[in-house]
């Protein structure tokens, strides 16, 4: 009988292994898009009001840890079992840290349900608010993190560049917004409690934007290898645009 | 008999024929090669045919089949035969598969074919715009991967079983989707994405046009049942009596209103076109100023600015009332102090009318819906200033009727403009003063 040869059982494992690295990254994406539709819903109560939505949010939020909780186990189980190496390490890195981003988003989107509850349970409290447009921020926030997570499904490295220059915008308008509240708390100082808590909903959309440019900047560094944290834009962009 | 085994006995005499004549003149060693010599030429003809087809195979193109003789030409010819059928049925291929891509393409559903693991193997451009796919990039990748919405993730696992039929999806820029999977092949899936945001928005419309006339005609009614009771049960003095019948008059009349608007839409959406008929603007202007003037009784600065040199062609008295509609919410809506101006312009590219005031404002959420049946900025606000929350339906319907448009600017704290704009062919050069006199 013909020996098994050393090539096909490597070969083999490899498949084996490709197949659980693709596993989890399809687990990471699920986990994506469960914090996606967290975000959205949170948003909608906080605009709407709607009870039962935000107290769902708030209870949703253990399946996002628990997924957290899963992947990271599923991650060191790899590390351990099959010590990858190169790129395969990166990603498994990458993925550990993306999975730790995804769930800071989600706290933030179950931080915005508590306020929007609290802010639509008070006496007029919906109606202090009117006129401050955290909306549009947080759009911008959602469109980075869906972009994030598509550019992290096919490792796309320019569409991580852009979201990375798209931070900046979140920045601006969380300015607009705070500069907007605090003209409302001087004009009447009845809405500081209301324009407190919104303070706290901007900041989360705010902080939201931060994790998805973190996700990002990993995609970039599981194609390219480099770190690309807390280095200057011009780098960034040399390193995104392998034009 | 068989062409080639005819050929093959005729060369087989021809080498019997030759060498026994070569014996007979030469001797027996001459005919053998003779006969030698005849079979040879025979294989080398055969050799060269057979090298030829060897190479055509090598590269096979329907057009430049080697042609052959002898028993070479019937078996050439009949492979050129079939080449030729073969590179036509595939053409026809190619061709039907290129029109049912078309049709595929031309779909206004988005369609993706998915396999049996949920990878992509081919979108339409539809799918690819309202589902952010790569038509190209993105064939092989997991579908779970770049639609990520737990409800449809969770709907694709359930595949299958008895599960509902089809899934809302919120996908970007604020489009809902309704998608659909159905079974084909091989444990392939077809994935149906339908955009429903318009279905949707027409749906909750409906629902809260309903819920909101029994709310607005049950309001005055319970007044109107309180104060019967009332007044029937217990022994009140005349004055009293007079009080309360004078409110239950109120709240019948609000119903009234209420109903009156309700038919006046109704009979707005089945009407006829409205006439082509001359309507006087400058006069128009003058009288709404004037009514605007008394409704607000010196609380507001009223002006009116513009000199119209174009009159209107339409129903004169659904134009008065549209705008006179807009001016009295204008002047409601505006606190004591405030200004309301009438804009007229006109040139050739039609005219404008706006009102415009220094009232609260409209924040951005509400304008979209605003001129909805019964549709309410602030629910409290408006039923006391006593609107039936018809009127800009109203307005909205009949400058539609007029091929008008509605165009609304708010902002919160500054005040609002609601401008209605006429195409020309809506417009007719005024008559000069003297002529109508």
């Amino acid at each position: 009988m013909k020996p098994i040869s050393e090539t096909s059982v490597s070969e083999h494992l490899s498949k084996q292994f490709d197949a659980e690295l693709e596993s989890i990254r399809s687990r990471v994406l699920e986990m994506g898009g469960l914090v996606e539709s967290q975000i959205r819903r949170a948003l909608e109560g906080f605009a709407s009001g709607d009870r039962a939505l935000l107290d769902d949010v708030i209870v949703t939020d253990h399946r996002v840890n628990g997924l957290e909780v899963a992947l990271d186990g599923d991650c060191s189980h790899v590390i351990v079992k099959r010590q990858p190496a190169a790129s395969d390490l990166r990603l498994i890195f990458a993925i550990t840290k993306t999975v730790t981003d995804l769930e800071r988003i989600g706290d933030e989107a179950q931080k915005i349900a508590r306020m929007a509850k609290s802010i639509h349970e008070r006496e007029g409290g919906a109606a202090a608010m009117r006129g401050v447009d955290v909306r549009h921020t947080a759009e911008v926030a959602l469109s980075m993190l869906r972009r994030a997570l598509d550019a992290f499904a096919r490792l796309d490295v320019n569409a991580a560049a852009e979201v990375i220059r798209q931070d900046a915008a979140i920045d601006s308008e969380f300015r607009s917004v705070l500069r907007q509240l605090v003209t409302y708390m001087m004009e009447d100082p009845r809405t500081i409690t209301t324009a407190l808590e919104i303070v706290w909903v901007a900041k989360a959309i705010e902080r939201m934007g931060d994790h998805a440019k973190n996700m990002a900047e990993y995609v970039i560094y599981i194609v390219k290898g480099t770190d690309v944290r807390h280095t200057a834009s011009a780098a960034r962009e040399e390193t995104g645009n392998p034009a | 008999m068989n062409p080639v085994y005819r050929s093959t006995a005729a060369a087989f005499l021809v080498a019997a024929f030759c060498g026994s004549l070569v014996a007979l003149l030469a001797g027996a060693a001459w005919g053998w090669a003779t006969a030698a010599f005849v079979l040879a030429a025979f294989l080398g003809h055969h050799a060269r045919h057979l090298a030829r087809l060897a190479r055509w195979l090598a590269r096979p193109e329907p057009g430049s089949v080697p042609e052959g003789t002898g028993s070479w030409e019937a078996v050439l010819s009949g492979l050129h035969r079939y080449a030729r059928q073969a590179s036509g049925r595939q053409s026809e291929l190619a061709e039907a598969l290129v029109r049912f891509r078309r049709a595929a393409h031309a779909m206004p559903e988005g369609v993706v074919l998915l396999d049996a693991h949920h990878c992509i193997e081919w979108c339409n451009d539809n799918a690819a715009v309202m589902l952010d796919l790569d038509p190209r990039a993105d064939v092989g990748r997991p579908i779970t991967n770049l639609v990520r919405e737990p409800s449809f993730i969770e709907y694709l696992a359930a595949y299958g079983e008895d599960g509902p039929r089809a899934v809302r999806v919120p996908a970007s820029r604020g489009i809902v989707l309704s998608i659909q999977l159905i079974p084909y092949g091989n444990e392939q899936k077809l994935m149906l994405a339908r955009d429903v945001t318009q279905a949707e928005r027409v749906e909750t419309m409906r629902r809260d046009f309903v819920a909101n006339v029994s709310h607005e005609l049950r309001t005055p009614l319970t007044v109107l049942v309180g104060f019967l009771e009332t007044v029937r049960e217990l022994r009140l003095d005349p004055q009293r009596v007079r009080d309360y019948l004078a409110m239950m008059g109120e709240q019948a009349g609000r119903m009234h209103r209420i109903i009156d608007d309700l038919l006046a839409l109704s009979v707005l959406e089945s009407a006829p076109p409205p006439p082509l008929e001359r309507v006087p603007v400058a006069p128009l202007l003058e009288r709404l100023r004037a009514d605007a003037a008394a409704l607000s009784r010196g609380r507001h600065a009223i002006s009116l600015e513009g000199t119209p040199s174009l009159d209107l062609l339409g129903s004169e008295t659904e134009l008065a009332s549209a705008f006179g509609n807009l001016l009295s919410n204008a002047v409601r809506y505006t606190p004591a102090g405030g200004s309301v101006r009438l804009v007229w312009r006109d040139g050739p590219a039609g005219a404008s009318f706006a009102v415009e005031d220094t009232g609260p404002g409209i924040a951005p959420e509400h304008l979209p819906r605003i001129t909805e049946r019964f549709y309410r900025v602030d629910r409290s606000r408006s039923r006391e200033t006593g609107g039936t929350g018809l009127g800009l339906a109203i307005v909205k319907h009949t400058l539609a009727r007029h091929q008008a448009a509605l165009d609304i600017e708010s902002e919160v704290g500054k005040g609002s403009r609601f401008s209605a704009r006429f195409p020309p062919q809506r417009t007719i050069p005024a008559q000069p003063v003297n002529a109508l006199s």
